[in-house]
């Protein structure tokens, strides 16, 4: 299992397009990749609504856990994905 | 069934901003009415679906609630326990509202205050002549007895010193002493001053010489503009005193400069100039009704209703008290709002006949009588202006039963009495039957033609859908599906033209990264739910919107790139969680701001789990 935390920069969190988008991504990988924030967690290949329905803000903290067998290559895309466009 | 006040109240609170955001709260026969210090907090969509709400407008700076007879004190009485807010009277919620009005519409709303509160008087007053007639008709006889001559004398007291009744009143919405008040509405028809009902050609007042001018000895009977004006300069001069003058000498100087000065500024000034200026108006009024072939009164008959939309028809009440005291003696006006009144009433009985929705059957029928018996506003409020047609209807037949009342020469013998009670006060009961009938027939006619209830397809069991559904009779349900699967159906949530998801300006739209679907080019600025489900997101800045069933996963996203807007230019009617129904309204949208902000407005309607689902396909079918 990997997890990583990140703090959102993006001015207006994280909305609908680019959630596809990463999802589109993380889709491509085996693992299951959850993504937490305060105490609320959705499976991110449920698709963006989930994601979307966190309402993740600038300043907040998300937590991604990565678990699977191509674990490793996931999170090293989904935090370089996060950085640049979160 | 029974309301369950506590909720009610809490619903409300919880969607005007709390009660930190009330000013004031009071209610009167059948309305809660609140003054809201930040209207924006009001979520008006909301409140006007919350059980036990029939209905919500805003008129004179107040936020109105329909609720009901019987049911608003207790409401309101929760109300006041969940919002902390102190019991404010029916005055100072018009006070606090008044602060927040147009000039202009303060002078249109200032004839009612001072008029509304005599109405018993007047009431009393008119119904009692209007018997005493009657029975003088009928018995000739009667006419000759001691009782005519005493009931009459009873019945006309009210009109023959109506300045009195005026002017006291006045003082009261003007802020000055009543008694002051009364003493000048006395002077005006001092038994001194010759009777301005006997004034003829030949029979003129004699004059106060009073060296370089004037004053005629005659009284103010028949006459209103002028009291009210006089009280008004009474008030502002008493109020001003009372600052200026030293405490120890206010008691006794300022009535008395206070009556000195007003009883000159009256006969000199006042009187004169506006009595003249007030024959002018209720001669035009007479014209209006009586010499224009019916067509004035046609169209008062039709604009009548907008002023009680408005909330000014007792502005009517000058040219009404002013005919019952003048030398017409007879009320020609109430014709018209009688014919305007009772054409609300049958429009909306059209509604109650009609409508199969259950909630709304339980208003439009009680609020019909009501209408009947000349207190429209229930029927306009909560029934007939919500959908607009039955309005139009009602506004028709009161023009054509008023068009009627004016060519057969109807009056009454009160005001503030029009529909079935006005039969107490015509001067001819067959032909004003005849008119109510026009007027509420004609209403009820087209009403039944044009106007069509707007049923959702189905109720679906869970007991929050049925209540919103129940609560929303206006939703239309869309007749068009965008995209068709084998979990289901998504209708188009908004009006436009249809265009695959490849089509949409957006890449990441396009591409299919958020799931296949189709844009639709708004005409329209209403989303609305695709089919019955829950909301399963609702984006902070309001421009989209999540919604599932039966596992299909539904995004609707307004515009492209429309997140930055920050939700300005968008209300989302539903929260995170509600159950909707197809066709419930879900966000309203701004394609001008959208346009504004340089962003496309194109609607995007997709299927976010479309990889998962089978038999997806999709465009407006």
């Amino acid at each position: 299992m990997k997890s990583f935390e990140y703090v959102i920069t993006d001015p207006v969190g994280i909305h609908a397009r680019p959630a596809g988008i990463i999802i589109k991504e993380i889709k491509k990988f085996v693992s299951t990749v959850m993504i937490a924030k305060g105490d609320k967690s959705v499976d991110m290949k449920r698709g963006p609504l989930g994601v979307m329905g966190l309402k993740v803000k600038q300043g907040d903290t998300v937590k991604l856990t990565i678990e699977g067998p191509d674990e490793a290559e996931a999170a090293a895309t989904i935090e370089t994905f996060f950085k640049e466009n979160f | 069934m029974a309301l369950d006040y506590r909720k009610c109240a809490e619903e409300i609170a919880a969607n005007i901003g709390g009660g930190a955001n009330v000013i004031s709260a009071a209610h009167c026969a059948t309305r809660l009415r609140l003054v809201i210090a930040d209207n924006s907090k009001v979520n008006k969509e909301v409140l006007e679906n919350i059980d036990g709400v029939k209905g919500m407008f805003e008129s004179n700076g107040q936020l109105q609630l329909i609720i009901g007879t019987g049911t608003v004190n207790k409401v309101y009485e929760e109300f006041l326990s969940v919002t902390g807010a102190s019991a404010a009277s029916k005055d100072d919620v018009k006070a606090a509202a008044a602060s927040k009005m147009p000039w202009w519409k303060k002078i249109l709303k200032t004839p009612g205050d001072v008029f509304v509160p005599i109405l018993p008087a007047i009431v009393a007053s008119g119904l009692m002549m209007g018997l005493v007639e009657a029975l003088a008709k009928a018995i000739p006889s009667f006419s000759e007895s001691g009782w005519f001559g005493f009931l009459d004398m009873v019945a006309n007291t009210a009109f023959a010193l109506l300045p009195i009744l005026v002017a006291v009143s006045s003082a009261r919405v003007f802020g000055g002493n009543l008694f002051l008040g009364a003493v000048i509405g006395m002077m005006m028809v001092h038994p001194a001053l010759m009777n301005a009902w006997t004034v003829t050609p030949t029979n003129q007042p004699a004059v106060w010489n009073m060296g370089f001018f004037t004053i005629s000895q005659v009284g103010y009977q028949g006459h209103v503009i002028p009291v009210i004006l006089a009280v008004l300069l009474m008030s502002t001069v008493e109020k001003w005193l009372h600052k200026k003058v030293p405490e120890m000498i206010d008691l006794f100087v300022t009535p008395l400069v206070t009556v000195l000065v007003t009883a000159f500024a009256t006969f000199v000034v006042i009187g004169p100039i506006f009595s003249i200026l007030e024959n002018w108006v209720l001669k035009g009024a007479e014209w209006l009704v009586t010499s224009t072939g019916g067509i004035g009164a046609a169209i008062m008959g039709a604009l009548y209703p907008w002023t009680v939309v408005m909330g000014l028809h007792h502005m009517y009440n000058v040219i009404e008290a002013g005919m019952l005291s003048g030398t017409l003696g007879l009320n020609i006006w109430m014709p018209i709002a009688s014919a305007a009144n009772f054409a609300q009433f049958g429009a909306c009985l059209a509604v109650a006949v009609k409508c199969r929705n259950a909630k709304l059957k339980s208003v439009a029928l009680p609020s019909s009588l009501s209408a009947s018996l000349g207190i429209t506003e229930p029927a306009i409020f909560g029934v007939n202006f919500r959908f607009m047609k039955p309005f139009i209807a009602g506004v028709i037949g009161g023009a054509a039963g008023a068009l009627f009342g004016s060519l057969t020469h109807l009056g009454a013998t009160t005001y503030g009495v029009t529909g079935i009670p006005g039969l107490l006060a015509i001067n001819n009961v067959p032909i004003y039957c005849i008119e109510l009938i026009i007027a509420a027939g004609v209403a009820f006619a087209i009403t039944t033609a044009i106007w069509k209830e707007e049923v959702p397809q189905a109720v679906p069991a869970a007991a929050g859908a049925a209540a919103a559904a129940a609560a929303a009779p206006a939703i239309e349900v869309p007749t068009t599906s965008v995209i068709r699967c084998a979990n289901g159906t998504v209708l188009q949530p908004v009006k436009g033209n249809v265009i695959p998801y490849d089509q949409i300006p957006d890449e990441t739209f396009a591409t299919g990264t958020l799931g296949v679907g189709v844009g639709v080019e708004p005409t329209d600025e209403l989303v609305v739910a695709p089919f019955d489900g829950e909301i399963s997101s609702v984006a902070d800045s309001k421009h989209a919107v999540g919604i599932s069933s039966n596992d299909m996963e539904l995004l609707i996203h307004v515009g492209v790139d429309t997140v930055n807007m920050n939700g300005d230019g968008f209300t989302c009617l539903v929260n995170e969680g509600d159950k909707v129904v197809a066709g419930q309204p879900l966000i309203r949208f701004s394609r001008a701001k959208i346009k504004a902000a340089g962003y496309s407005d194109t609607v995007a309607v997709l299927l976010t789990n479309s990889d998962d689902l089978e038999g997806v396909e999709y465009g407006a079918k």
